[in-house]
């Protein structure tokens, strides 16, 4: 009987073991996150776009560099499904196509970007003193200047061209990550596990990265998936005014840049490229928005 | 989750804005089809609002090189000569010239019973005081260059006055009728001095009222006008709007009478509606690609006549120019003095790759396009690249800002050093003759950048020889021959991919007569009328 009884007992603990959800950060980020429907959605919209990325140049039903003199200027149809440029190349054959240099410009700049600013933010942050002082005064003289302003005049001393377009992003973002990641430095340093790891004589570099670092990381994965946003927008911007991508290549913002002059009388010519900045721009702000929900421990459901 | 349908509003408003957007552009294609609504507007009163690109530079003819200041100070000022709506020299101050075999004496009888604004009236002394100015070395005029070979000017009595040559000129005739030969009044070149360029006084339809950089320049009926026929409005506004679209919404509006430039690409949208006309005319704007001539391969004139092959001139008129436009048949347009028709390079791929061939120029030949950075040159670079790509040369298109470019054109000392290949460019002739068209552009050693503007480095004797046979006597058919010949041997030779010529554009009410552009661009308002 008692060793029935002890049996029973095993398995009701066995039982509710099973039933108690195993409460991994990661899990319990993926059931907060889930929750954010439109950042869900988001989420998978980013994937498709990384996706397209890879094989959108494969995929275009037409030459992306293919002129068709007899066919300019022509509005959506079923032959073309977002209408043709002023030189009758597909519209949406650029658009796909763009999606590669978009998403390599943003993704590239921003973790350039990220590196710097948490090397910098960390490095600040932990040594704190004259270090930290010099470091983020150099970063708010960086954050004085408006970002386009900085990154045109980056643009202005290395030349036009795609590679120093994700140099002048990568550039601008450095100063905010710098910040974010110091201010989140100094939190986790002052915290007890930390002094207690000081305490029994671990050197820095291993408390940077086994400890202050992944302290870190949620909110510079936030600021990540954000910034990427900001950064496609800069880059389109500055290849719209000249300075980016070059003819003939269908970067967004180059193709919303020819298309200008025939805002009147062909408006998909921009309105098409136009849409796929808008929202790819918007996904990655939802998700990060989204994430951010669901990393921040403060917020409570 | 109130964020989350703040956003979810924002795309919804965002869509429904481009949907909007999509179905105009629907509609307006249907419109497009039908000529016009044949609407005729009106007009109260009889002051013009004339809109035009940029700012007016200055208001001393002597001292403007850009015709849009010239468009201004043509209103207020005349010269001995000047052009009619075709180009062609008529009598203004002057009634009538004679000139020597030589082309080195030129003798004007003027015009009697004239006077200037403030009352001067205007005789030989006059004229004398203005080219004195013009022709002194160390006046620093801009316009000066013109006006260089002037040794003398002499008064031989009140209404009449020789001017004599260093050396022989056969292009001085157009030269006097350039607006750079427009005449002050003597009084006001003395009383102002340098600072007669904001204000000006001539003979011309209008006075000047006043001129403020931002906000434009206005001008007043002059009664006293020599010729009682004109003018026939009472004051004109020209005010600078650099924006394409404000531009065109001010004619639209009825805000602006007359606006010029109108974008070749706004033509179709607003011609023959609400009483709005375009006016599109053949002009003298010539644009051309250059090729480096001194550097391999274009030094062969198999490799440069077959790029001229492989460009479809139709195909970039339609694309580029959007119809605005024709075909360039020579070195210079239709309107200028002297052309002469050549065959045209008609469009062959086949045989631009032969001829690439047997020069010996390999497929995947690189190249470097240089050009300005405005929307339309970018977009004729892009054309072009796309154009040589089909008989397999990688051209590299490179805009840049003006000062850029200019650095990177005419700072170069030495021609060999010169890192141009292709250019792609434009030129209107202001003196509406064949030498100033060519020989700028195409006249030797002694048009190499940095003193002209050979970017080709095109360096032919046998044409030099011609360009200044052409020069050397004021008779009109030896000039003929002369420029008939070079243009041939031009032509031929292939210094540059002959593209186009442009059509001027402007936008007007259609109650406004009598104001038009001249083929060079400069806008003629002193016979305007209100209907």
């Amino acid at each position: 009987m008692v060793e029935l009884k002890l049996s029973n007992k095993e398995a009701y603990y066995q039982q509710t073991l099973e039933n108690i959800p195993s409460k991994t950060p990661f899990s319990e980020f993926w059931r907060k996150f889930k929750k954010q429907k439109l950042a869900f959605v988001a989420f998978f919209f980013v994937i498709a776009l990384i996706l397209l990325a890879f094989i959108g140049p494969f995929i275009t039903p037409y030459d992306i560099t293919e002129p068709d003199y007899e066919n300019v200027l022509s509005g959506p149809s079923a032959e073309h499904w977002a209408g043709t440029d002023a030189y009758g190349r597909d519209i949406f054959s650029r658009v796909l196509a763009g999606t590669q240099i978009s998403l390599y410009v943003g993704l590239t700049s921003v973790l350039l970007g990220a590196i710097g600013g948490t090397f910098l933010g960390i490095v600040a942050g932990y040594y704190g003193k004259r270090i930290d002082s010099i470091i983020m005064r150099i970063c708010d003289v960086l954050l004085a200047f408006p970002g386009i302003l900085l990154a045109i005049g980056i643009i202005a001393i290395l030349g036009p061209g795609l590679g120093n377009v994700i140099i002048a992003v990568a550039i601008f973002s450095v100063p905010m990550f710098a910040r974010i990641v110091r201010s989140s430095t100094l939190a986790v340093k002052s915290t007890l596990y930390i002094e207690a790891t000081k305490s029994i004589g671990t050197r820095p570099k291993r408390i940077i990265w086994k400890h202050i670092f992944p302290g870190t990381v949620s909110s510079i994965i936030v600021y990540f998936t954000m910034r990427i946003g900001s950064a496609i927008l800069t880059a389109a911007s500055l290849s719209f005014l000249g300075l980016g991508a070059q003819p003939p290549s269908p970067e967004w913002g180059a193709m919303l840049s020819g298309g200008r002059d025939y805002l009147n009388m062909a408006p998909h010519v921009t309105i098409f490229p136009g849409l796929a900045i808008f929202v790819t721009v918007l996904a990655f702000n939802l998700l990060g928005d989204g994430l951010r929900d669901a990393l921040d421990p403060k917020i409570k459901e | 989750m109130k964020k989350t349908y703040g956003w979810l509003s924002a795309f919804v408003l965002v869509l429904l804005l481009v949907l909007v957007g999509c179905s105009d552009s629907g509609s307006k294609e249907g419109a497009t089809e039908k000529e016009g609504d044949g609407k005729k507007a009106t007009k109260e009163g009889k002051d013009l609002v004339i809109a035009v690109a940029d700012n007016f530079t200055t208001l001393d003819p002597h001292d403007t090189n850009d015709t849009l200041s010239n468009s201004a100070e043509k209103t207020m000022m005349e010269g001995l000569l000047g052009f009619d709506e075709k180009m062609t020299v008529v009598p203004l101050l002057a009634e009538e010239y004679k000139a020597n075999d030589e082309a080195t004496e030129f003798t004007f009888k003027l015009r009697e019973n004239v006077k200037f604004h403030d009352g001067t009236p205007f005789n030989a002394e006059a004229v004398k005081v203005n080219f004195d100015r013009l022709a002194d070395p160390n006046s620093g005029l801009k316009r000066h260059s013109l006006f260089a070979l002037i040794k003398s000017t002499e008064v031989l009595s009140d209404y009449e006055v020789k001017f004599t040559l260093s050396e022989p000129f056969g292009a001085m005739i157009n030269t006097f009728a350039h607006p750079a030969a427009l005449i002050h009044s003597p009084k006001a070149l003395e009383e102002f001095g340098d600072e007669v360029g904001k204000n000006p006084v001539g003979t011309g339809p209008f006075k000047f009222v006043e001129w403020k950089p931002s906000e434009g320049l206005k001008i007043v009926k002059n009664d006293d006008y020599w010729n009682e026929e004109f003018p026939k409005v009472d004051s004109i506004t020209f005010k600078p709007v650099s924006e394409n679209g404000s531009r065109i919404a001010m004619l639209q509006t009825g805000e602006a009478d007359f606006i010029y430039p109108v974008p070749t690409e706004q033509v179709e949208g607003v011609n023959g509606k609400n009483g709005i006309e375009v006016d599109s005319k053949p002009s003298i704007v010539v644009r051309y690609m250059a090729m480096n001539t001194m550097k391999k391969p274009y030094d062969d004139v198999k490799v440069r006549q077959a790029l001229n092959y492989a460009i479809n001139k139709d195909a970039f008129i339609k694309v580029v120019m959007n119809g605005q436009g024709e075909k360039l048949d020579s070195v210079i347009a239709p309107d200028v003095q002297f052309y002469s028709q050549q065959e045209l390079y008609e469009f062959n791929l086949e045989k631009a790759k032969e001829l690439l061939k047997e020069a010996g120029v390999k497929e995947g030949l690189k190249a470097k396009l240089w050009g300005g950075n405005s929307s339309s040159t970018v977009k004729a670079m892009e054309f072009l690249q796309q154009q040589l790509a089909a008989v397999g040369i990688e051209v590299e298109v490179v805009p840049m800002e003006s000062g850029t470019l200019s650095d990177k054109i005419w700072s170069v000392q030495n021609a060999d050093d010169a890192e141009l290949e292709l250019y792609y460019g434009g030129w209107s002739p202001s003196t509406g003759d064949a030498d100033w068209g060519i020989r700028p552009l195409l006249g030797g050693a002694d048009a190499f950048p940095p003193k002209s503007y050979n970017v080709s480095y095109y360096d032919n004797e046998e044409a030099n020889k011609l360009i200044s046979a052409g020069l050397q006597t004021a008779d009109e058919n030896k000039r003929a021959e002369a420029y008939a010949d070079v243009q041939k041997l031009l032509w031929e030779d292939a210094p540059w991919v002959f593209l186009s010529a442009d059509n001027t554009l402007a936008g007007k009410k259609n109650y406004l007569k009598g104001v038009y552009l001249l083929p060079d661009g400069s806008l003629s308002v002193s016979e305007a009328e209100i209907e």
